[in-house]
């Protein structure tokens, strides 16, 4: 017989996230198909017209520009962030705690603040240019702050621990036996990378900019404070429908894309990580 | 013809020194142990030959080349692994092949290197297997086929045979003495099992505190250990504390000892002797020594009998062939007589 028990201590939580999750997305989902009211209310009439307005050229742009920055985020991130848990992972065992703390420790302040602080720095008045003046450069410094860089830096920034965390894991995990092995065989150290440690951390890998993307392209913060009124992320555009235009049925056509989207990654990089750990111990 | 030369070879951790001053010459085609305990320096000097380690001070000469600061990838020298290291990523015909895309190797001659050792191992069948759906002993063998395709001038293993249960252990010890004679490369293996060590090795280094201590053959090691602390760590032996006087060993209780004593050896000493040249049967031995029976350990093939004498402070342990211990059906507390050579005595300072 098996035993039941563990299903009993799963309920409350089950309960949970069926209440304040599962009912609101079945909510969000039936709302995409009815018709937007006179007066910013619901007309419950059956309309395919959501869904189609989500494809019209500048919709579909929003999407696609979205996914461009949160690509180009998760790639920055995962760049520095594999460099850095590779480094942390390669110091004594001792330090290895402190490091992993120290890096981390910007994700326990609060977001927005994080953000703002951005602003302080990349401002036409910003502590950048303060520096450049003070190193000598004379000329104008291009805009920084509002532009689609600005909006790059700050979801790098505010997710780049994640990423470490990430990579750190499969990186901690390498028996050094394994890559002593590859340079016996006769590999170079930048082959023993290529060809041993990176396939063996693509589950760390994989995992961090799966994070990044996802939580950056559905992201209405950073874009609204570092992108000023310049552009429009799939978030803001979200937010928009929902609480300045009044048109839920269509924040809920766009948010089931958004969600699409994500839930599609996320499964990806599921059995990415299944496949790649099938052989974790040698 | 020698193959492998080291010169003073010496390592330091900071303040510890893990290798200290190690000379030794391991001829081609030899199978060589290095013996030790863990603490010994045994696995530093592996990593040393295989360039995991610089020296410290120090010479290793490979075909008359000092190789010391050559790196791992440069050396025509490889290392199995004590964990195995196989790449969990890659098929164990993909392990194998490793190493010989590494040297860029035409694809036709790894495909038909892969296949012959794949052949040699028995495990053909399992080329596309990957390492974790094979079994302790199947790892272990693409462990020593990855390196030994390489055709290397010196083969190192780190304890070869630890992970694997005994009964395995017994066939691998005789597999990997053929294999070393088919190849014809030399082996240098590191372990800490002397059993391992006598029945596998041409010759035999034991390593204390980072030093040499005794390089032999291991009927040498076994039969003329020329330290206390060799006599111990090899096999069993029994010693009797003695003073050794003008030529004459005594006990404490004044009973003589006669053996063959080395030169200039005065003072305390210990005599020592094997339980298999001890007997029951004491006519014409030159020692007698009477004592009583603590325990029994019965091993199948012999018996092994533990006494209690008035001459040694642990028990005297005496070795039986299953007939001999039929002959004289001895049981725990009966008083015993037991006699051995004097030839067979070895004599050391305390």
């Amino acid at each position: 017989m098996r035993d039941r028990r563990p299903l009993f201590l799963m309920t409350p939580a089950l309960a949970w996230l069926t209440a304040f999750m599962v009912v609101p997305c079945l909510l969000i989902l039936a709302l995409a198909f009815f018709r937007r009211g006179l007066y910013g209310g619901i007309d419950y009439t059956l309309t395919w017209e959501n869904i189609a307005l989500v494809f019209d050229p500048l919709y579909a742009g929003i999407f696609l520009k979205s996914a461009w920055i949160a690509g180009l985020s998760a790639l920055i991130a995962v760049i520095l962030g594999y460099a850095a848990a590779y480094a942390i992972a390669a110091m004594p065992r001792r330090h290895q705690p402190l490091l992993l703390f120290f890096a981390v420790l910007p994700f326990w302040s609060n977001y927005l603040v994080r953000t703002y602080a951005w602003i302080v720095l990349l401002n036409r008045e910003g502590l950048i240019v303060h520096l450049a003046r003070l190193l000598g450069f004379e000329g104008e410094l291009p805009r920084m702050l509002y532009t689609e860089t600005a909006v790059v830096i700050g979801l790098v920034y505010n997710y780049l621990p994640f990423v470490i965390l990430a990579c750190y894991a499969p990186l901690s995990r390498l028996n050094p036996e394994v890559t002593e092995a590859s340079r016996d065989l006769g590999a170079s150290p930048w082959t023993t990378f290529r060809r041993v440690v990176l396939p063996m951390t693509v589950p760390g890998i994989a995992t961090g900019f799966t994070f990044v993307f996802v939580l950056s392209i559905g992201n209405f913060v950073t874009p609204a404070l570092l992108g000023g009124g310049q552009f429009q992320m799939i978030g803001n555009l979200v937010y928009a429908q929902f609480l300045t235009a009044n048109d839920w049925p269509f924040g809920a056509a766009l948010s089931i894309f958004l969600i699409a989207i994500m839930m599609g990654l996320l499964t990806l990089q599921t059995f990415a990580s299944e496949k790649a750990s099938g052989g974790r111990n040698a | 013809m020698t193959l492998l030369s080291l010169l003073s070879l010496q390592k330091d951790f900071g303040k510890m020194r893990a290798v200290n001053g190690v000379s030794l010459d391991i001829a081609e085609n030899e199978f060589f142990a290095l013996l030790g305990a863990s603490g010994s320096g045994k696995t530093t000097l592996l990593r040393m030959l295989a360039g995991f380690e610089l020296p410290s001070a120090g010479q290793i000469l490979l075909d008359g080349r000092d190789i010391a600061q050559t790196p791992p990838n440069k050396r025509p020298v490889n290392l199995m692994f004590q964990s195995y290291a196989l790449f969990p990523h890659m098929s164990v015909a993909k392990n194998i092949a490793y190493g010989l895309e590494m040297e860029k190797l035409p694809k036709s001659e790894i495909t038909s290197r892969v296949g012959e050792i794949l052949e040699t191992i028995q495990l053909s069948a399992l080329a596309n297997r990957k390492p974790d759906q094979l079994s302790g002993g199947q790892r272990q063998r693409v462990a020593l086929a990855r390196a030994l395709v390489k055709r290397p001038r010196l083969l190192l293993l780190d304890e070869p045979l630890g992970a694997l249960d005994k009964k395995l252990r017994g066939e691998m010890q005789l597999e990997l003495k053929r294999i070393q004679a088919d190849f014809g490369i030399t082996f240098i293996v590191v372990t800490h099992d002397q059993e391992e060590a006598l029945v596998m090795a041409d010759r035999i280094a034991i390593l204390k505190d980072g030093a040499l201590l005794q390089v032999g053959t291991p009927h040498d090691i076994y039969e003329h250990p020329t330290s206390r602390f060799a006599a111990d760590f090899i096999g069993v032996m029994n010693f009797f504390p003695v003073h050794c006087d003008g030529g004459a060993l005594r006990t404490g209780k004044g009973t003589l000892i006669r053996a063959t004593i080395p030169d200039g050896l005065t003072g305390a000493a210990v005599a020592a002797v094997r339980p298999e040249r001890l007997r029951l049967e004491v006519t014409g031995c030159d020692n007698i020594l009477t004592g009583r029976v603590m325990a029994l350990a019965y091993h199948g093939l012999d018996l092994l009998l533990h006494v209690e004498t008035p001459l040694a402070p642990q028990p005297v342990t005496i070795r039986l062939t299953a007939d001999q211990a039929e002959a004289h059906a001895l049981s725990p507390g009966d008083p015993v007589t037991l006699g051995w050579s004097a030839r067979d005595t070895r004599v050391f300072a305390a």
